[in-house]
């Protein structure tokens, strides 16, 4: 009997050959993190180079890194136009993934995504009533738009969490329904504020782009707000990620082993919320991003939240600056809205996980 | 010697609805208990109460001498680990991910992995015989299986005391002696255990003290021998005998078997 829990103790050498694997596993982590910043960059470039008036990529490359923005049109397209944009795309693509992965983990749910469960929705009418009826708000450096999207996006969670929870748990019934229904209300509360704007300005326009989700060209300044607003959400992640793996086996499990449950739900909220408003405010209702890019990543990592976070936050990046450069590009001159894109393919996308999980429909 | 867990006139309630009322008990170092009672009694509430998950209206729950309350969350998990009745896993985690996470009360918040965790793991899946399954998806085990894997999260915790939330249940007959196999050898290697048993019958030669919790009375404590007897469990459980007329016999040859 000692002999055998002896042996019970001490790992086999075929574990312990595992663990090596387990060494390769980190390298070819490292591996793929490397590959996608490549990815990134290479996208970038050849997405700034895109457009009504192409730009070679050696062009592009000798402007970033020796540029003149007096010299030629070109300079003039590339940073005042084409740069922001891309950039624009690729915080917003990383901004949804992350948040879908965080509320994801948060409702314990693969079916939880800013747009499902109205958290897009609640940010888009946040920043329409700033930019409306409070133009002048500012809150620490931040404008009326950011603030209030940010607001509105925490009140939309807290809302459909609220709702949604039945016993601890989330299933994706109560999930989609009570997004559903949230995202319906917020969406026509925020066409009533296109209603009540009797002159049919520019703030208008601004507001129905933002209900269809659409990139437009950013001002250096506000890249630079919503770029600090995801660069604090993704710190804040961080920590998160190895809670986000204990959360997942249960909250009484988390309970147990000293998670602080409510700290970290209020974190990720907070946190999600955070990236979620500077998404909205440069792209406005994109849907079905954080669903995808996730979904896509645990098919080849795991569930790992931590291994999962900068995957998807690269992965996302590129995955939207690819359909806003698709968007700008198949129908030139004209523009496809991103948002219509992503729906495109994110709606079958979405229905097929949905027929996946349908075992989880009965409560 | 101080007790490794001990109530003294412990009550919870949930909301109005009283669950225990005045418990009192101990469970010392080294010992292997069952804990027994008709359903709804407050089995779960109990070893809830004495992981530091619930906590007490009346009463105090101490863990090696020191009340619960006064111990921090992860202080307590390094202590006492609760192995839950129902386990729900929404994403493809391995049995090796899965188990990582009882060494969460170790972790900081921004540290990782470390040399003792990785070795405590290791342990852990070798005491529960799971280490052969480390790179299996947990949602694809069998009812047997993903329970040697619960056992294993609560084991990587490093706990002196290791309370089971009905372990056997929904499991087939060889399993559950499989299962209880486990259960023998943990203790052997000086783990003290707490479980809550549903099936009496699988309780003498495994565990060497059985609690109970009755309705209306005081919660008795003795060896199987004292406490599985015809009168004491007819009264708990409310049953005619002629209802379990196999029940004691059985008891008898089992008890027997081990002496």
């Amino acid at each position: 009997m000692e002999t055998e829990i002896a042996e019970k103790i001490e790992p086999p050498a075929s574990s312990r050959a595992d663990r090596r694997i387990g060494f390769s596993d980190r390298a070819l982590f490292t591996l793929i993190l490397l590959a996608l910043f490549v990815g990134l960059g290479v996208v970038l470039v050849l997405s700034a180079g895109m457009g009504a008036t192409r730009i070679g990529v050696r062009e592009v490359l000798g402007s970033l890194f020796h540029g003149d923005r007096s010299q030629g049109t070109d300079l003039v397209i590339l940073f005042d136009i084409r740069l922001p944009r891309v950039l624009a795309s690729a915080l917003v693509g990383t901004a949804l993934s992350v948040a879908g992965l965080l509320f994801q983990g948060l409702f314990r749910n693969p079916m939880a995504d800013p747009y499902v469960i109205g958290s897009s929705g609640g940010a888009a009418l946040g920043a329409g009533i700033g930019l409306f009826l409070l133009p002048r708000f500012s809150f620490l450096g931040f404008g009326a738009t950011a603030s209030m999207a940010f607001i509105g996006s925490v009140a939309t969670i807290a809302l459909v969490y609220w709702l949604a929870r039945i016993g601890g748990r989330v299933p994706v019934v109560t999930l989609l329904l009570a997004g559903f229904a949230v995202s319906t209300m917020l969406s026509y509360s925020t066409y009533f504020l296109v209603v009540l704007d009797d002159n049919f300005g520019l703030r208008t326009r601004v507001l129905a782009s933002w209900l269809t989700g659409v990139i437009a060209v950013p001002r250096w300044t506000q890249l630079e707000v919503s770029g600090l607003m995801i660069g604090c959400g993704l710190i804040f992640c961080f920590p998160l990620a190895r809670r986000l793996n204990t959360l997942a086996l249960g909250e009484d499990y988390a309970r147990q082993v000293g998670v602080q449950v409510e700290r970290t739900h209020l974190a990720i909220i907070l946190a999600g919320s955070l990236i979620t408003a500077a998404a909205v405010s440069l792209g406005g209702v994109i849907s079905f991003v954080g669903l995808i890019v996730p979904h896509m990543a645990r098919l080849v990592l795991g569930p790992d939240h931590v291994r999962l976070l900068p995957v998807t936050a690269i992965t996302g990046a590129i995955f939207l600056v690819l359909a806003d450069t698709l968007a700008r590009t198949v129908l030139a001159p004209s523009e496809i809205p991103v948002g219509l894109l992503t729906a495109f393919i994110g709606g079958p996308f979405f229905l097929y996980l949905l027929r996946r999980t349908r075992r989880e429909y009965a409560l | 010697m101080t007790p490794l867990l001990q109530f003294v006139d412990v009550s919870f309630s949930y909301e109005q609805r009283s669950v225990l009322e005045g418990v009192s008990f101990c469970v010392e170092q080294g010992e292997c208990g069952a804990l027994i009672g008709p359903n709804g009694i407050g089995k779960t509430t109990l070893l809830r109460l004495a992981a530091g998950v619930l906590a007490c209206s009346r009463g105090t729950v101490s863990l090696a001498g020191r009340a619960v309350h006064t111990l921090g969350r992860r202080e307590t998990a390094r202590v006492v680990a609760l192995v839950p009745q129902r386990f729900e896993v929404p994403f493809d985690f391995t049995v090796e991910q899965i188990v990582e996470q009882g060494r969460t009360p170790y972790l900081g918040l921004f540290a990782g992995f470390k040399r003792p965790d990785r070795q405590a793991v290791e342990r852990a899946l070798g005491l529960a015989d799971v280490t052969s399954l480390r790179n299996r998806i947990f949602n694809e085990l069998s009812g047997g299986e993903r329970q040697r894997v619960k056992i294993a999260l609560g084991l990587a915790q490093e706990p002196r005391l290791l309370l089971l939330d009905e372990p056997t249940q929904n499991l087939d007959l060889g399993r559950q002696l499989e299962l209880l196999d486990s259960i023998r050898a943990l203790n052997d290697e000086g783990v003290t255990i707490l479980a809550a048993m549903h099936d009496l019958q699988l309780i003498p030669g495994t565990f060497s003290s059985v609690l109970l919790l009755e309705p209306d009375q005081e919660a008795r404590k003795g060896s199987p021998q004292d406490i599985l007897r015809p009168e004491i469990l007819e009264r708990a459980f409310d049953c005619p005998p002629r209802r379990h007329p196999k029940l004691v016999s059985e008891n008898q040859v089992a008890l027997e078997k081990t002496s």
